[in-house]
């Protein structure tokens, strides 16, 4: 074994984690681009252009499908291999369902994308992708989960780390959730156009059932386990709590599921379903609170990391702001909160701190990580890191400020009556108040992106000085065998 | 089969409901937290992600440079 | 209890801990959505839902493709500013043909859940062209093409039999056509037989005219009347105003 490089090759599968690593960057910037262009077209409404490609109800699915599935997405494949392989001490079963699983999963998000502009949508946020393409990721996913069961089925070591359980339950709950969300009816067999199979009442359900556990195991349960592997190997120290991440993982799985009809308080949804929601929303908060504890007092003992190590420092803001959007979320799932909260843009900086602070955050710090060890050589420029790190945290703090202000006072205006018990503002009033903090908004977007690119531009340089360093190292190497 | 007619009521089985899903996660709990035998073997799994770091990369955080 | 019980099997059997998670993650959405189907609360009785009509549902059609839910709800709360301002609270009812729901989840733009006959056919087109020419700090897209663009009537009834697959009752025997005519009257039940779609698709085209222009049918004409319909079907008129929150 101590023959081998670093990159071990040979003992692990570490070319579908470069190409997943390398594909997770490149969606995140033209993800985080889509986003700010549409953030700008709220503030801005001329960049609209009269084109339906580039309406805004058009390319925001290619906003949300491009950074949730593109980035999270392929940033999770690139993780799941790479901690499965490690923590099993395994190879993947098959390089070539690996290799079908990144083509299949890249196709997903570029025909999803070209079908959005083009006017194909199921009217299903987050789901919008018509009916060809739910085959595809239905099929891609059962390859995943054949793939990564097998591996740990395979493994050297007798137990299965936490981290592996949480990517576990991340597949089976994605595989479940896409499965009933997207049942539908084509409008025949050469048609990209479909009907859902529920309608009204029971169709909202289903939708915030899939909606909200998107968030739950796609956006936290998976970057968890990102997390469980991530921050102990850049922390140079051992999780916390192993016990703390038994109850975490157990707690987690079973209460996520209850959320999703939060989305749906005061509607033509029965007063049950969505109290119910309500009161599991509240006792998630523990679980929540469970893992980001783990992850940070992990740092205890070391806390000067935080001042010397800007990659680690990327996880601990990470794992701050998952703390702070998971206490938001309960709260915004109370009836009175959300009475005021619900459709305006608190809900949208909501999902972005969890989204930006958590998801982007933490992905960025593995990542980092990650990288130089494929390559198996050291990150191109600190500095750009560092940079990089001021520059999103910048940029998500402006956005989660502008929209509490706005969604506030949306929520406020529209409530608001005169002295006459008349309302005191016509919407459009409402719309006209927003304008300062869409402009705020896109500007911390484009912070966010900023960063994302400088990310990109070092993770590529990263790469070009691996691959020269080895070049060079086989060349002495066949000089020293040339001489012998 | 009278018995069964008993779980078709909401009112009742919410509160077993309730039960069973409390019961279990205490038992989780308990078996968690109640033996320092195995607290000690459930925590000795926290060293997996480092088992298999090679020679001359214990530190690994640190730039080569 | 078991005493030999181990935490270990799940942790070292991957089989069992999947079966374990999978059973975990099931519970909250069986016990939250399956009774919807099952109890008949979930859907208030009121009179006067009917399905849309051939070009309305293509005019939804066109509300999905454009993404329209991204900015506008189709679903008002039960609050006294939101009966000023929207009218009447959404009830289940008025959705229950609608595969998919597009309550929405966010305005941007008001909701519409109640838009139908507020504004003129005119006022529509105009806002749907140019929104800031009639509001001037809307901040809307244009939507141009609309007017320009021939609605594809090729697949109206294509369209109508997939729905009618998963449930809306749209006729295409004698017999559906009679219980439908029972259901909601004979004008009603005239306009939902398949066989008739692309008829009584360009009847209504020509005879509402929504998008002013004579020449042809245009997507503006199916989004229009679409829009015009919307939250019109109940005549709350009928029902005392907390008629059906004792139902939520």
């Amino acid at each position: 074994m101590a023959v081998t490089t670093y990159s071990g090759a040979e003992q692990y599968n570490f070319d579908i984690v470069k190409k997943f690593a390398v594909m997770s960057l490149v969606w995140a910037v033209v993800g985080m681009f889509a986003g700010v262009y549409i953030a700008s077209e709220l503030a801005w409404p001329f960049l609209n252009f009269d084109s339906p490609y580039f309406s805004f109800g058009r390319f925001r699915p290619v906003h949300t499908s491009a950074v949730i599935f593109g980035f999270g997405g392929s940033a999770l494949f690139a993780t799941s291999y790479y901690v499965v392989q490690r923590t099993c001490q395994t190879r993947l079963i098959s390089d070539g369902m690996a290799s079908f699983t990144f083509w299949g999963w890249q196709t997903v998000i570029v025909t999803a994308a070209l079908s959005y502009v083009m006017g194909y949508s199921q009217g299903r946020e987050y789901a919008e992708m018509e009916w060809p393409i739910d085959i595809l990721i239905e099929v891609v996913w059962v390859t995943y989960l054949i793939l990564f069961v097998g591996t740990i089925m395979r493994r050297k070591q007798p137990h299965i780390y936490v981290a592996n359980w949480f990517y576990l339950s991340f597949i089976l709950a994605t595989a479940l959730l896409h499965t009933f969300n997207n049942l539908a009816m084509p409008v025949d067999l050469f048609s990209m156009k479909s009907y859902s199979l529920f309608s009204g009442t029971q169709d909202a359900m289903t939708q915030w059932w899939y909606g909200h556990n998107a968030v739950g195991f796609f956006l936290t349960a998976a970057f968890l386990g990102m997390m469980y592997y991530f921050v102990p190997k850049q922390a140079g120290r051992p999780i916390y709590s192993y016990r703390l991440s038994i109850v975490h993982f157990w707690a987690l799985s079973f209460m996520y599921m209850w959320v999703g009809a939060h989305h749906l308080h005061w509607t033509a949804l029965p007063d049950w379903t969505s109290s119910l929601a309500a009161a599991f929303s509240i006792l998630l908060l523990m679980p929540s609170w469970g893992g980001m504890i783990n992850g940070i007092m992990t740092l205890s003992g070391a806390w000067d990391k935080l001042r010397t190590d800007p990659v680690m420092r990327f996880m601990i803001v990470a794992l701050s702001f998952y703390g702070m959007s998971t206490f938001e979320g309960p709260m915004m799932s109370l009836k009175e909160v959300n009475a005021l909260s619900h459709y305006t843009d608190w809900t949208v900086g909501h999902v972005h701190s969890g989204a930006l602070g958590w998801v982007a955050m933490i992905s960025f710090g593995s990542l980092y990580h990650m990288m130089p060890k494929l390559w198996d050589t050291k990150i191109y420029s600190r500095k750009l890191v560092e940079w990089h790190f001021w520059l999103a945290t910048i940029g998500i703090v402006l956005y989660i400020v502008a929209m509490w202000i706005s969604g506030i006072t949306q929520g406020l205006m529209w409530r608001a009556f005169d002295e006459f018990g008349n309302l005191q503002y016509s919407f459009v009033e409402s719309v006209a108040a927003m304008m300062p903090f869409y402009a705020m908004r896109a500007i911390g977007g484009m912070f966010f992106l900023t960063g994302a690119a400088m990310m990109a531009f070092n993770m590529f340089m990263t790469i070009r000085q691996g691959k020269r360093e080895s070049a060079a190292l086989e060349a002495k190497l066949a000089a020293k065998m040339a001489h012998a | 089969m009278e018995w069964l007619m008993w779980f078709s009521k909401p009112e009742n089985t919410k509160p077993l409901a309730l039960i069973i899903f409390f019961v279990t996660f205490v038992g989780i709990l308990i078996y968690v937290y109640g033996s320092k035998k195995r607290g000690k073997q459930l925590e000795s799994y926290r060293d997996i992600p480092f088992l298999d770091d090679q020679p001359g990369d214990k530190d690994d955080t640190k730039d080569k440079q | 209890m078991n005493i030999n019980f181990k935490h270990e099997w799940i942790e070292t059997n991957i089989g069992l801990m999947a079966v374990l998670t999978m059973l975990a993650i099931s519970v909250g959405g069986l016990v939250e959505i399956a009774p919807l189907f099952f109890i008949d609360k979930t859907i208030e009785k009121v009179e006067g839902v009917r399905p849309y009509t051939p070009l309305e549902q293509r005019g939804r059609d066109i509300y999905i493709r454009e993404g329209c839910y991204t900015c506008h709800s189709q679903m008002i709360r039960p609050f006294r500013d939101e009966k000023l301002r929207y009218g009447h609270y959404s009830l289940a009812a008025e959705s229950q043909y609608d595969h998919p729901f597009q309550w929405g989840s966010k305005r941007t733009g008001p909701d519409l859940a109640r838009v139908g006959g507020k504004y003129s056919n005119e006022w529509h087109v105009q806002h749907l062209v140019a929104p800031r020419s009639m509001v001037p700090e809307s901040v809307m897209p244009n939507y141009p093409w609309l007017m320009s663009t021939p609605l594809d009537i090729s697949d109206a009834a294509a369209r109508m039999k997939a729905l009618r697959k998963v449930g809306v009752p749209y006729s295409l025997s004698q017999a559906e056509y009679d219980a439908n005519v029972t259901k909601f009257g004979e004008t009603v039940a005239k306009q939902l037989h398949i066989p008739d779609a692309q008829k009584n698709l360009v009847e209504q085209a020509n005879f509402g005219n929504y998008d002013g222009d004579r020449s042809g049918i245009s997507e503006m004409d199916a989004l229009v009347a679409y829009l015009q319909v919307l939250g019109t079907m109940v005549d709350f008129s009928k029902y005392a105003d907390d008629a059906f929150v004792a139902d939520r």
